[in-house]
């Protein structure tokens, strides 16, 4: 039996008509047409479908959609766009943290959660929160520059020394 | 770097980084046609057996399924020449593809799949090389004589005399366990054959041409017939460049639904459909003499390449020739053998298979550097080619940085105040690579072709065949042909992925995009700008070849202030009298018999730290050290180098697949240990230019040369810090807790 679902996302309303089996991350892609957040392993082992739910990061693909009432959900589309970057996304195109791209929106939301909660994280924070994303090309190497970047810009960076 | 170039050298940043890091670029699952079925696959639960019978009758009345394939439907279609697309009356390793679904919706076809019932009458199967090649092993395939599924021989010099000669011989066996590719994106296809006479497909890929061609020929109808559209990439690493079962099937199910069919693979299928790495048996036996010149290499490699044979054909040719083409010898004999078994077909992991042989012929190479009593540094660099030379099979280096990558790597890493001298459980090792830039052998050719035109506000659209798989290798084109025209790379959109608009392109596959495919584009770019130069040349009163294209203006040779911009000239040539259409042509097939005309070297140092309670390993540091020919874009070079290091560190420490009974047991990617964040290591990168004479702008690949050097690199820096050689891969906290035990059993 279908029911009716209203979703705050990126600051829009929704309503939608799902069953209470499919995930926030079926209905992003599949009923909202929020293709940016991904699909890599849909069962809560890669981090590809990050999101941000009431200012935590969270596995889309294990959050049934039906939980999800009454929460603030961003996704990839709502913190920035290609004329207007979210600093994150800035630092990572920059830095060269964007290869093949299809761990790139969730690893840009779990960033995103860790720095609007902790803007000067240490090494050892960034890695704790990106702990349980995967990227097969840039070996994460350059995501943890870019991560460090946006939180210590390079002139601070520079002043510090 | 002089400012002998206007965009080459610098640090561009991906042309499509912005769509990737807003969400949005598009990848296969993205992508939803009106009418679309979802497809699933049925798939079998031995690793050999008989089939009784299928009942698909269930199935087939349950609401909202479109459509049921067996091999009744799939008639004669074969994926290779030894492997039907749907088994008929044997299947032969756990996940061989028996029926598939098409239905509305995704959970309808999941129930649908579950209630196709599939009788099987199991047979003994062969789960190993050692079981496969008993003598009394039962033979797997019709028409063989024995579970040989192919082989290759090479015999260079006089092995037997070059062994009498050699004042040392030494033998060693090494053992490699499969390991999987996990690519962040999972396998999946689209394909739309609603219409009679037009098969088009969506699937992530690395050559859209080798996936058109395998679909026509398995299918059986024209190439024309074909159109395939890669889109984005999520990572390729060498395992998207063939036709798999799961294309033809998603092809067959449209077919007789007549609606556009989906099919991505769930998380635990995904090690089904590609396997990546079969265990290998690689036995080394090398002589030398006592100053440490090294005279002759012999291999044996035994390798299970599954149930059926795919591309695992290629994995001899590939490491029989890598062996011999990093350090000189005299002689060389290697002897390779495919074996069959009822594992999963082998398919290529990052590297194309080159890890586990690098990973022996750096331990064997260490061996004998410590049986010598030498520095291994001192040992590669005595034996390493040199610009100019030949190896035994032919193949002439143009241009060669080994040496240079050596010392400077040597240099940068501390290497002498290191080497021998570092406090327990720590190490240090060094690792080489050499790597064609190009893969003639596939064809008869290795070619590229690209074709750009240009608009009247100077903007250009540049088309290529060549697949951006997140290498970079849209942007390293641009920035080729903005080189060659005097504009800014991100004056360009490149147009590739659709084989109905794209010119012909083998692909992005043995490390040739940016060596073939970039000659191309400069060829391409050199014919526009002829076009242009014509009326500038007008304009200017100049002949065209004084004539100088640099940030976006023409002028003069020596007269920058005459300048008129591109934009007009481009303008101008467009709206002349004559109404000329400025278009480039290009065409590159590498001129030479053998597999490629450049080849790119490495070395790599890396530091270790090995916990003696755990066995863990941390790769704290690795020193990267690469002849590129030229980097084109600094930034996409170490962003290879940094993907190749983890990828290689992935497979030499932790990724392996556990097999029992044909099963993967750690079918997800938290169970299969692949390194993630807290395994990132400092990086060192160093860039060598060694100016190829054929490549653009001197330029070489870097595409897997790296990852060539890093298991020979980190293996022996382990086995440097536990005092003890390292046989087996990976080098698992289990190996080496066993290995410091047998060590300190010895001393
Ligand atoms: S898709 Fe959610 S964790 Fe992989
Ligand atoms: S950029 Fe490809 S997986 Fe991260």
């Amino acid at each position: 039996m279908k029911r009716i679902l209203s979703l705050k996302v990126n600051g829009n309303s929704y309503e939608v008509a799902i069953n209470p089996w499919q995930t926030l991350l079926d209905v992003l892609r599949n009923e909202l047409g929020l293709i940016g957040t991904k699909k890599g392993c849909d069962i809560g082992t890669c981090g590809v479908c990050t999101v941000i739910m009431d200012g935590k990061a969270i596995l889309s693909c294990l959050t049934l959609a039906i939980e999800c009432e009454g929460h603030t959900i961003s996704t990839i589309e709502g913190i920035g766009t290609a004329e207007s970057l979210h600093p994150v996304q800035k630092s990572f195109i920059e830095n060269g943290a964007v290869q093949c791209g299809y761990c790139t929106p969730g690893i840009v939301m779990t960033a995103k959660a860790l720095l609007d909660e902790n803007p000067k994280p240490d090494d050892d924070e960034i890695k704790d929160a990106l702990s349980g994303t995967f990227c097969r090309c840039t070996g994460h190497i350059k995501i943890m520059e870019a991560v460090k970047k946006v939180s210590q810009p390079e002139d601070e960076e520079k002043s510090n020394v | 770097m002089s400012d002998k170039f206007s965009v080459i050298g610098k640090r561009q940043t991906k042309l499509d980084a912005p769509l990737k890091a807003t969400g949005r670029s598009q990848f296969t699952d993205d992508v939803v046609l009106p009418g679309m079925l979802h497809g699933k696959i049925v798939r079998s639960n031995i690793p050999r057996g008989k089939i009784l019978n299928i009942d698909t009758s269930k199935a087939e009345k349950l609401p909202g399924v479109m459509a049921v394939i067996t091999h009744k439907d799939s008639g004669g279609v074969m994926v290779g020449p030894d492997q039907q697309l749907l088994c008929d009356d044997m299947v032969h390793y756990i996940g061989d593809e028996v029926a598939a679904v098409a239905a509305v919706d995704g959970d309808t076809a999941y129930e649908a799949a579950e209630l196709i019932k599939v009788e099987y009458e199991p047979m003994p199967a062969l789960l190993s090389i050692e079981e496969a090649t008993a003598p009394d092993a039962p033979i797997l395939k019709q028409y063989y004589e024995d579970n040989y599924a192919d082989d290759l021989n090479l015999n260079y010099g006089d092995v037997d005399k070059a062994f009498s000669e050699s004042d040392h011989v030494r033998e060693d066996e090494f053992i490699s366990y499969p390991s999987h590719n996990c690519f962040a994106e999972l396998h999946g296809v689209l394909a739309d054959y609603s219409l009679p006479g037009k098969l088009t497909i969506w699937t992530p890929n690395q050559t859209a041409i080798l996936i058109q061609k395998g679909m026509a020929r398995n299918l059986g109808i024209s190439e024309s017939n074909v159109r395939v559209c890669s889109l984005n990439t999520g990572g390729a690493f060498s395992g998207r460049g063939t036709v798999r079962p799961h294309h033809l099937i998603a092809a067959l199910l449209s077919k007789k639904a007549s609606r556009p069919v989906k099919i991505i693979a769930t998380s635990d299928e995904e090690f089904i459909i590609c396997r990546s790495g079969g265990k290998n048996r690689l036995t080394l036996k090398s002589g030398v003499t006592n100053n440490g010149t090294l005279k002759v290499i012999k291999a044996d490699h035994l390798y299970d390449c599954g149930a059926y044979v795919e591309t695992q054909f290629i994995m001899p040719t590939i490491v029989g020739a890598t062996l011999q083409m990093l350090f000189k010898v005299e002689a060389f004999r290697y002897k390779g053998q495919l074996v069959y078994t009822n594992n999963a077909p082998y398919f290529f992991h990052h590297g194309g298979g080159l890890v586990p042989s690098q990973f022996a012929f750096g331990q064997h190479l260490y061996l004998i550097a410590q049986d010598l009593g030498m520095d291994p540094v001192d040992f590669k660099l005595k034996n390493a080619f040199d610009k100019g030379e030949t190896t035994l099979n032919d193949t002439h280096y143009a241009s060669c940085g080994l040496k240079e990558c050596i010392k400077k790597a040597a240099r940068k890493s501390g290497w002498n105040r290191k080497y021998g001298k570092l406090p327990p459980y720590k190490g240090i090792g060094i690792g080489c690579g050499v790597m064609s830039s190009g893969g003639k052998g596939m064809f008869q050719h290795d070619t590229s072709a690209a074709f750009l035109k240009i608009a009247e506000d100077g903007k250009l659209s540049l088309f290529t065949g060549l697949p951006d798989m997140g290498q970079g290798s849209h942007t390293t084109m641009a920035i080729i042909a903005a080189e060659t025209l005097g504009i800014a790379a991100d004056d360009i959109t490149v147009i590739s992925g659709d084989t109905d608009i794209a010119p012909y392109d083998v692909g992005a596959f043995a490390q040739r995009g940016t060596f073939t495919t970039g000659n191309a584009v400069k060829i391409a770019s050199l014919d526009a700008k002829k076009q242009i130069a014509k009326t500038a040349s007008e304009k200017l009163g100049v002949k065209p070849a004084s004539l100088i294209f640099r940030d976006r203006k023409v002028y003069p040779k020596g007269a920058p202030d005459k300048a008129i911009s591109f934009e007009d000239v481009v303008f101008d040539t467009l709206n002349c009298m004559e109404g000329r259409f400025i278009m480039g042509r290009g065409f590159y097939n590498t001129p030479t018999t053998k597999a490629a005309l450049a080849y790119s070297f490495g070395a790599q140092i890396a530091e270790v730290e090995v916990d003696p309670e755990t066995g863990i390993v941390k790769l704290l540091k690795m020193t990267v050290a690469h002849d590129v020919g030229r980097a084109i874009n600094p930034l996409a070079v170490e962003g290879q180098m940094d993907g190749q290091v983890f990828s290689g560190m992935g497979q030499t420490l932790f990724e392996e697949c556990f097999m029992e009974g044909g099963q993967i047991l750690n079918q997800s990617r938290i169970d299969y240990k692949l390194p993630r964040p807290y395994e990132v290591p400092e990086m060192e990168h160093i860039i060598v230019e060694t100016n190829d004479p054929y490549g653009p702008y001197g330029a070489k690949e870097v595409g897997e040369g790296p990852i060539a050097c890093n298991p020979h690199a980190i293996a022996m820096a382990v086995s440097n810090a536990i005092g003890y050689t390292m046989k087996e891969l990976p080098l698992t906290p289990e190996r080496v807790l066993q290995a410091i035990r047998k060590k300190n059993r010895i001393s």
